[in-house]
């Protein structure tokens, strides 16, 4: 999972995932826990989350 | 008539609820799976943290957002917190709250100044509801009438918290419009449910009037045919519609306009967009065993470095938290230079709480920051063009577009009610 410049660190994406691998301050940032199963995308107001394929 | 609302956050609901009342065939398209903006809960570790507002109305439950909620006829039970305090140092002349404090009340803040100057304000707070000041900053009109500091921290932490702007950004006019509307309306409150009690009985309103929302769904283009809005790009469906109405703020619904906004006519309106600012702001939430402030009114904090205010709304209604939690939050007003530094923004505000709250024990659950694209205000109070566009049947809602003197919702209800005036007469 890839977090780009647009995240502004609301937390969102980290209360919508499962595995609880989210940290955020200031900016989000995924944890060795992320399964990049991608569902905080949906969820990020500002389309700053992109999942490696 | 049929009417388009693009964004499902606390404007855009709002006027959903209000045109699918007044007979309008309403479609909101909302680009997240969830509704409610920067307006609603967020549910972390059992808490129900808020994915921007803090679970309270300015002017609790006699408003402008509780009245037009009532006027739809949302069923929400908006609860008076309690009178808002300002931590001081225990000390005169301390600059911080290490050697301790005490809270006052709110409307006690000048039994901190000289006698003099106490009766200055007394005389002013008369006067100045006549001839109210003009024409400066709040910090300009203030430090032209005291030469005491503490009037700056104290309007600083006030502004800071109600509107995430420093005193020397908000215009003295509308402050003074927002103590008229604390006379006229009273203090916060909480609804019951936090934000998503609001959402979710305007959800209900909309449902009863067969409005529809569509989530997932984002808005590509608004189309505008002989200069008036008259549909949208959804995918590649086409929508038409009597009306639309945009909760994007300003300049992103300027962007989706695409090149129908460029003309010369139209020069002066995009310029104002360009000055338009969005506000930051940090929120630290936090989880106790044992209340942190322990009552339900706002804690000002002006002698923080920069948490701006804090409270509890678990006071109110402890359903916001597993039982026997307590979620409090602070605010912090974020200076632009200092939104690329938001991790030492947030560093020097965990520091604030360990001073404001010593010797307690809480958790940090989450910190959430708001700025640019996600900010806390699209446009900084009082700036904002209001809700009309140059394009005839599209207007603008939500915290991008508020009335004059509403604090954060309270502004989105009033702009709300101001497009409605213009729509429905």
């Amino acid at each position: 999972m890839k977090i780009n410049e647009n995240c502004v660190g609301c937390g969102q994406c980290a209360s919508f995932c499962k595995k609880g691998a989210i940290e955020v301050k200031g900016k989000a940032r995924a944890t060795d826990a992320c399964i990049d199963c991608g569902i905080c995308v949906l969820y990020c107001p500002v389309k700053a989350i992109e999942v490696l394929v | 008539m049929k009417a388009i609302v693009i964004g499902a956050g606390l404007g855009g609901l709002l006027s959903a609820a209000r045109l699918s009342k007044a007979g309008y065939q309403v479609d909101v398209f909302e680009r997240l799976p969830i509704t409610g903006g920067r307006f609603t809960n967020l549910s972390y570790k059992g808490f129900q943290l808020s994915s921007g507002a803090f679970h309270t109305l300015p002017h609790g439950p006699a408003g402008p957002l509780a009245h037009s909620l009532k006027e739809v006829g949302a069923d929400v039970k908006i609860v008076r917190s309690d009178i808002t305090t300002v931590r001081v140092p225990l000390k005169k002349g301390s600059q911080d709250y290490e050697k301790g404090f005490k809270d006052i009340s709110f409307t006690d803040f000048s039994t901190l100044l000289s006698h003099k100057d106490r009766l200055k304000i007394a005389l002013l707070i008369v006067s100045t509801r006549k001839n109210r000041p003009t024409g400066s900053s709040l910090q300009a009109w203030i430090r032209s009438q005291f030469k005491d500091e503490w009037l700056v921290k104290l309007a600083d932490a006030f502004c800071g918290w109600s509107l995430s702007l420093k005193s020397n950004e908000v215009p003295v006019e509308e402050i003074f419009e927002i103590i008229e509307n604390m006379y006229r309306f009273g203090g916060p409150g909480v609804p019951i449910g936090g934000c998503k009690g609001v959402i979710d009985a305007l959800e209900s309103v909309i449902a009863a009037h067969d409005g529809k929302i569509h989530t997932e769904t984002e808005v590509l283009k608004i189309f505008v045919e002989n200069g008036k809005a008259v549909g949208v790009l959804v995918g590649e469906e086409a929508y038409n519609a009597d009306l639309v109405i945009s909760n994007l703020g300003h300049a992103a619904t300027a962007c989706i306009c695409g090149e129908v906004l460029s003309g010369e006519k139209d020069s002066g309106y995009l310029k104002i967009l360009e000055t338009l600012k969005p506000s930051a702001g940090i929120k630290i939430c936090l989880a106790a065993d044992e209340p942190l402030v322990g009552y339900s009114g706002v804690l000002l904090t002006p002698y923080a470095k920069r948490v701006n205010g804090i409270n509890e709304v678990t006071q109110v209604d402890p359903g916001l938290a597993p039982p026997g939690k307590h979620l409090t939050m602070s605010h912090q007003y974020v200076a632009p230079e200092n939104v690329k530094n938001l991790e030492a923004e947030i560093e020097l505000g965990l520091q604030d709480l360990k001073e404001i709250f010593p010797n307690k024990k809480y958790e940090v659950l989450l910190t959430q920051s708001y700025h640019d694209n996600w900010p806390v205000n699209r446009a900084a109070s009082g700036t904002d063009p209001g809700n009309e566009t140059p394009i005839p049947g599209l207007y603008v809602v939500g915290d991008g577009a508020k009335g004059k003197g509403g604090i954060e919702v309270e502004g989105v209800a009033l702009g709300v009610t101001a497009t409605m005036k213009k729509i429905l007469g």
